[in-house]
Parts: structure tokens; C-alpha cells; sequence
């Protein structure tokens, strides 16, 4: 766990401190990516805590999803099609579901 | 849990990776706010553009006013000269006054007593030969000649401008004043001619000289103005 926190606080110093920032056009990309990425981190979290965490899983989750999010919404930029709203909705439903099941686990724990 | 602590690296990697991810968002996101985000720089390109066709339009409206009042100018300038071509506007400067009246001298036993007054043809050998001279504008009794005027006998008046009028006649004359008395004084000029019946012709130079405009009016019922495809 310290582990964890560890490296988030590591990766957010090495982003503050990275010498090019993402280019405007670029932002609603990595937006998407930074949602997919969150929730997988939750998802692992949640799973971890129903102890069924697959480390392979997780980790093969945390990269695809954030790439094909990625990837999906430039697909859909580039059709017409605003996928970006409808990735935006379903990970953020999840994510907060997944926060809502968290946060049972920890109640149900103490 | 206990399968969180096998992978604990790899987690540590994938927290470091979001970090980074999160970090490089809220800096872009920071970025984007500070400066002028991409669809605002859209937004105001196209507003400039708007703006820049708006004032090309204004500019040619002032354009095409600005010559239209130019136009206007000139046309103003041109009816003047029309108006005063034509007639229609009173005159003054140097010119001659002549005055012809009819013959005193009694007329001899058997003799044409139409030769001791004066005709219409004597007014317009007058006339002729003041416009030779280069006359800008006549007058008689007071009837500006224009181009439709007409002198011709009306019994024992005279009429011009469909206004008759009797001896005296008084024509005025404007333009070069010596060689409009030269050209009446001239030798076998009118002057002489007239003089041989007894005919009373004065001529009076005048350095200001009025004549009045045409008063009658004019409408053209038949005439009209050709086309001209170009102009």
C-alpha cells in the first residue's frame, strides 16, 4: 500500500516536472485515458478488496483500457461520432459505482 | 490482499504511471485555462474574419459613396453649365447694346416703304452676325435667344420668343466687345447696309451687361434622346 501511494507521489512529481505539456488539441484524449485509467485503479481496488485480484488482469486492464479509450474517442472525433460523451459516462458510472462498493467493503469491515 | 502484495511493483508502476498521467493533465488542463484555449482561438479567428469582410464591406460602401457624391458633384456642375447654355440662368458681363429702330427719313414717291422699316430679316442679319462674332448670349426687347427662338414679322411687330414687340429694338449682346462692334461696323457690314435706309442703328458698348434668362418654358412632345448603348 505504501508501495502504491509511493509511486502515485513519484508519478505526480514526474509529471509536474516534465518538460513538455500535451498539446490543447490532444487534451480531450488524454482526458479519456486518465478516466480509463481511474477506473481500473478503482476497479483493482474494489477487487482487490472482494479478493479477486489478477495481477496480469489489472495491470493488462489499466494500460488497453486507457489506450483504446483513447484510441475509440479519436476514432469517433474522426467520424463525427462523439464517443468522448459516451466514454465519459460509462467510466465515470463505473467509477463511482465502484467507489459506492469500496466504500461498502471498508463499512462492512470496521 | 494477499494477491495485491505479489504484483505490489507492478501496482506501484501503474499508480506511478496514473500519477504522471494526472499531473501532465492538470498542468495541460492549467495551460489550456492561462492561455487561450484552442476552440476560443477558433471562435475569435472567425470573429475576426467576420470583422475583416465587415470592413472590407464598409470600405467599398465609402468607396462607391465617395464617388457617387463625386458624380454628384460633377453633375451638379454640369446642369449648371447646361442651365446656362441653354438659357436658362440671367447673365452679365462686357458686351454691346444695339439699338435699331425704325427709318426717319420720309420715305421717296414710288419707293417701297417696307424698306424704311425694319424686318425680321434685319434682326436676324443683326444677330448673325454678333453670334459670327462670337455672341455668348442675346437678348431683344428684353427675349433671350435660345435655340428654339424664333424673329419673324408679326404684322407690324416683331415677334420673338412667341413675344411680339415693336420698335425700338434693343439687342443685347455679351462676349468680346471690340470685335462684336467690329463685326457690326465692318465695312459692307450690316451696320452699312442698314444705314443706306435710314435705319437707325446705335451701338453702345457696356462693360456690365445683364441679360435675363429665358422665361418661357420648353417641352420637348416629340423629340426624344437617342439611346447611346455606350457611353
Amino acid at each position: 500500500m505504501i508501495l502504491a501511494i509511493g509511486g502515485l507521489i513519484f508519478g505526480i512529481l514526474l509529471g509536474s516536472f516534465f518538460p513538455w505539456s500535451l498539446p490543447v488539441a490532444y487534451a480531450k484524449l488524454s482526458s479519456i485515458a486518465l478516466l480509463a485509467s481511474l477506473d481500473s485503479v478503482f476497479g483493482g481496488i474494489r477487487s482487490g478488496m472482494e479478493d479477486k485480484f489478477d495481477n496480469a488482469i489489472f495491470i493488462s486492464g489499466f494500460f488497453t483500457n486507457a489506450l483504446l479509450a483513447a484510441f475509440l474517442v479519436y476514432v469517433g472525433d474522426r467520424l463525427g461520432i462523439d464517443l468522448y460523451y459516451v466514454a465519459l459516462l460509462a467510466f465515470g458510472l463505473r467509477i463511482f459505482q465502484n467507489l459506492a462498493i469500496i466504500r461498502w467493503n471498508i463499512m462492512k469491515k470496521h | 490482499m494477499l494477491s495485491m502484495k505479489q504484483g505490489r511493483w507492478s501496482i506501484a508502476f501503474v499508480c506511478m504511471v496514473l500519477g504522471f498521467m494526472l499531473a501532465v493533465q492538470f498542468r495541460s488542463t492549467q495551460d489550456a485555462k492561462n492561455n487561450i484555449s484552442y476552440q476560443r482561438v477558433e471562435e475569435l479567428s472567425a470573429r475576426l474574419l467576420d470583422t475583416e469582410k465587415e470592413r472590407d464591406a464598409l470600405q467599398e460602401e465609402i468607396n462607391s459613396i465617395k464617388n457617387s457624391q463625386e458624380t454628384n458633384a460633377s453633375a451638379e456642375q454640369r446642369l449648371k453649365e447646361l442651365r446656362v447654355r441653354s438659357g436658362l440662368t440671367a447673365l452679365e458681363g462686357p458686351g454691346v447694346i444695339v439699338t435699331i429702330d425704325d427709318s426717319k427719313i420720309a420715305s421717296k414717291a414710288g419707293e417701297n416703304q417696307n424698306l424704311y422699316i425694319i424686318h425680321d430679316d434685319d434682326l436676324l442679319r443683326v444677330i448673325n452676325e454678333l453670334r459670327a462674332a462670337g455672341a455668348e448670349a442675346i437678348s431683344v426687347n428684353g427675349q433671350r435667344l435660345i435655340a428654339s427662338s424664333e424673329i419673324r414679322c408679326a404684322g407690324p411687330t416683331l415677334s420673338v420668343n412667341n413675344v411680339r414687340s415693336a420698335a425700338p429694338f434693343e439687342i443685347r449682346a455679351l462676349g468680346d466687345t471690340q470685335t462684336l462692334v467690329n463685326a457690326l461696323k465692318m465695312r459692307g457690314g450690316v451696320a452699312e447696309t442698314l444705314k443706306v435706309w435710314g435705319i437707325q442703328l446705335d451701338i453702345k458698348e457696356a462693360s456690365a451687361l445683364q441679360i435675363p434668362a429665358y422665361k418661357g418654358a420648353s417641352q420637348y412632345k416629340y423629340a426624344r434622346p437617342v439611346k447611346e448603348d455606350a457611353s
